[in-house]
């Protein structure tokens, strides 16, 4: 054997460690847990005590007849059509706007404050919302009634009818201004750079051009926003869990919120953990579209 | 410095850090195996605790226990692990994962009740005869106090408090303008309601704030209590009741739709101590809280007595106090066993009650305490009331009868209902929660009288 050869695999096979390892520590602790969850859903724990004994479907049966359970997997849904789609359609027009310089001058302010919000925490938006929805004293009712649009004021997240839509509208307006980047940014792109210059030459008109030229080609980018958005709005927890903690009653409750009562308040683990498996199934059919289109790209 | 400089002790360093996790490792399961062989040794003065008491006022009250334990036994090193977040929410978080992972603190808080069962029911607590025979605590504090911590025939932890749930609490000088007399039954509530809407039309006469839901569920306690009486409350909560066919229960819901009108209306979007704040910032007149009140009032500069007062609810058909008690144990595997029972020892001392109580909140869990210690005059009744009628009391929502995975999902249905008053829904919900949750079998470990 050459030696050399060998003190070179050597080096080499250490160089690869440091980037195998902690991958496969990550992957570890990832997926090492994620069956580990997917097995306590099918235990019998109930209680303090640790219990693994095989319980089949007992706990998912019991999910499925709560009323809970559905009120959540609905204001799931909610959240996921809600919360993204009208965020994609708005972050378009920003970004387009921006992009083309409809507002000289400004333009960089102003992809500032859109994409702020994105940098603060669900914690300290989500009171500073809840103030703002006060129905006595928030700035919201306040500024309606100061106009005589008494009318229009309400419980926002106090009435269980419309809860849930007002906690979405802050979810939408968090994630806007990072729908926004990302929009721009695949705008940028050196050959739609140029099918929008030959597009402008002939004479389309600037709506014209971002239906038929920008969207159709950037396909890339809205999945990636979309899908972000997808995985952001299933996870919701910190929004409903600071401003409504569920409430009033459950109306506003989500999959993620109960999971933790479920599991660290009521003490059914097993249930948490099967309310769990239900979000990762949710996640892995969004993830699914969104890996067909990267895989087709890879191979194309 | 170079590239190829570097390159070399980085992949070393990553060897050495497995190197020294792998030590570390073998190292950390050595130590866990000889931990319960190592009794021979004298054991260390140390005490881990694990507890709640963090926000203020409360952090104050566990400043107070610990420098009382410091007076007793100077020797003990207190390792603190306080987790924060009202409620001990997060506490149970990180509580549960120590104690699944075998790996328990010396002691830690919980109430005493359904959650304390929870923790028997685990395996996690050692009972604690012997030394309630050794300082004769059973003797010192109410019968259902000791009932309440006790399951299967043995006392597992040592309560340090009694914190009662159902006190009305109103504005005194309101009061007085308008002639009132504070009410002690649903009738006389309806009656001072309507009569405070009348003379202030902006005032919603009752403060409620059902965030955490539990709130809500307080309420109807107060308005089952008094039509049910003392047993049938027991009995409902023992799962001995037919709420689907129950008239008690049904007419409770009724009543509570009756107070709507007359209650703050966004209640949904305030926690308990908000909910107190409307009576202070005169939203409000009266609001149905626990004794921890008293001390959100005194921290808005409300003295009691003078701007608010406050008065059991229900008096009729008869008065009794429903409460729940902190308490603290003796892990089973505690690291520390010796050091514990002396904390234990403190923690059931007037040393410890009288400083903590006074400042915490609640009553004195003894009762041959002097009432006059409390500051307040709303306490000095209460605890006089308790040392003469020590059988009043029951578990309350926090001590909970039933099982807590039961209490939770009902006080999201009592909140839902305050919310959207739907009587025949809420009987059949509440009605369905009792089988779900096995209420029966769960809470038949509770004694009552």
């Amino acid at each position: 054997m050459n030696p050399t050869g060998l003190a070179a695999r050597l080096a080499r096979a250490k160089e690869a460690a440091v980037f195998v390892l902690p991958l496969l520590a990550f992957l570890l602790v990832l997926y090492g847990m994620l069956a580990w969850t997917f097995y306590t859903s099918f235990a019998d724990w109930e209680g303090t005590a640790p219990n693994y004994t095989f319980a089949g479907l007992k706990w998912y049966r019991f999910m499925v007849g709560l009323d809970r359970f559905w009120v959540d997997l609905g204001n799931n849904l909610r959240w996921l059509i809600l919360g993204v789609a009208p965020t994609v359609v708005l972050a378009l027009f920003i970004a387009y706007l921006l992009e083309i310089g409809a507002i000289k001058g400004i333009e960089a302010y102003l992809r500032t404050l859109v994409l702020y919000p994105a940098a603060m925490s669900f914690v300290v938006t989500g009171t500073i919302w809840s103030w703002m929805y006060q129905p006595d004293r928030g700035v919201l009712n306040t500024l309606l009634r100061a106009v005589g649009l008494d009318a229009l004021t309400s419980g926002y997240t106090t009435d269980p009818g419309t809860a849930t839509y007002w906690l979405i509208l802050i979810f939408v307006w968090q994630y806007l201004g990072l729908a926004v980047l990302i929009l721009q940014a695949s705008f940028r792109s050196v050959e739609l750079q140029e099918m929008v210059e030959s597009a402008m030459l002939d004479g389309a008109s600037r709506l014209r051009i971002l239906f038929a030229v920008l969207i159709p080609n950037i396909r890339g980018g809205i999945l990636v926003v979309v899908s972000l958005l997808l995985i952001a709005a299933l996870k919701v927890f910190d929004i409903v869990y600071v401003v409504t903690f569920g409430g009033p009653g459950y109306a506003t409750d989500v999959l993620a919120l109960f999971q933790f009562i479920a599991t660290y308040q009521q003490h059914l683990v097993a249930l948490g953990s099967g309310l769990a498996m239900v979000i990762f199934a949710l996640a892995f059919i969004i993830i699914i579209p969104y890996t067909v289109y990267a895989l087709q790209r890879w191979f194309e | 410095m170079s590239n190829g400089a570097t390159k070399a002790p980085v992949s070393q360093i990553v060897v050495g850090v497995v190197i020294a996790a792998l030590v570390a490792g073998v190292a950390g399961y050595w130590a866990g195996t000889q931990r319960g062989g190592g009794m021979a040794k004298a054991e260390e003065r140390k005490l881990e605790i694990f507890h709640w008491w963090t926000a203020g006022g409360e952090r104050e009250a566990a400043d107070a226990m610990f420098k009382a334990l410091k007076a007793k036994y100077p020797d003990i090193q207190l390792v603190e692990n306080p987790v924060a977040g009202g409620g001990g929410v997060s506490h149970r978080v990180v509580l549960q994962a120590r104690l699944s992972a075998n790996l328990p603190p010396d002691t830690w808080q919980t109430l005493g009740g359904a959650e304390l069962k929870s923790y028997v029911d685990g395996g996690y607590l050692v009972p604690l005869d012997s030394l309630y025979t050794e300082i004769k605590y059973s003797d010192a504090i109410p019968k259902p106090l000791a009932n309440a911590v006790t399951i299967g025939g043995h006392p597992y932890v040592v309560p340090l408090n009694m914190h009662i749930q159902n006190i009305l609490y109103y504005n005194k000088k309101l009061f007085d303008e308008l002639g009132l007399k504070p009410p002690t039954t649903f009738d006389e509530l309806l009656a001072a309601a309507k009569a405070i809407k009348a003379a202030r039309p902006k005032m919603s006469p009752l403060g409620l704030g059902t965030k955490e839901k539990w709130e809500a569920a307080f309420v109807l306690d107060s308005l089952l209590l008094e039509l049910g009486g003392p047993e049938y409350y027991v009995k409902l909560y023992k799962g001995e009741v037919d709420v689907a066919t129950d008239p008690i229960f049904k007419a409770a819901l009724d009543r509570l739709n009756t107070l709507r009108p007359f209650t703050y209306q966004f209640h949904a979007g305030l926690t308990w101590d908000e909910s107190c704040g409307l009576v202070v910032s005169g939203d409000s007149a009266m609001v149905i809280m626990g004794t921890w009140a008293i001390g959100y009032f005194k921290s808005r500069g409300w003295n009691p007595g003078v701007d608010f007062g406050a008065v059991t609810f229900p008096q009729k058909p008869d008065r009794i106090l429903l409460f729940h008690p902190d308490t603290y144990g003796l892990a089973k595997g505690a690291p520390h066993p010796k050091a514990t029972l002396d904390w234990l020892k403190v923690v059931a001392s007037p040393d410890l009650q009288v400083p903590t109580d006074v400042t915490q909140g609640g009553l004195f869990a003894r009762i041959d305490i002097d009432p006059g210690q409390f500051p307040d005059p709303i306490r000095q009744e209460l605890q006089n009331y308790v040392r003469s009628n020590p059988g009043k009391l029951i578990l309350d929502q926090h001590g909970s009868i039933a099982p807590f995975s039961f209490t939770q999902a009902y006080w999201d249905v009592a909140a839902a209902f305050t919310a959207k008053p739907d009587v025949a829904g809420t009987v059949k919900g509440v009605n369905g929660l009792f089988t779900t949750y096995k209420v029966q079998e769960g809470a038949a470990w509770y004694q009552w009288p």
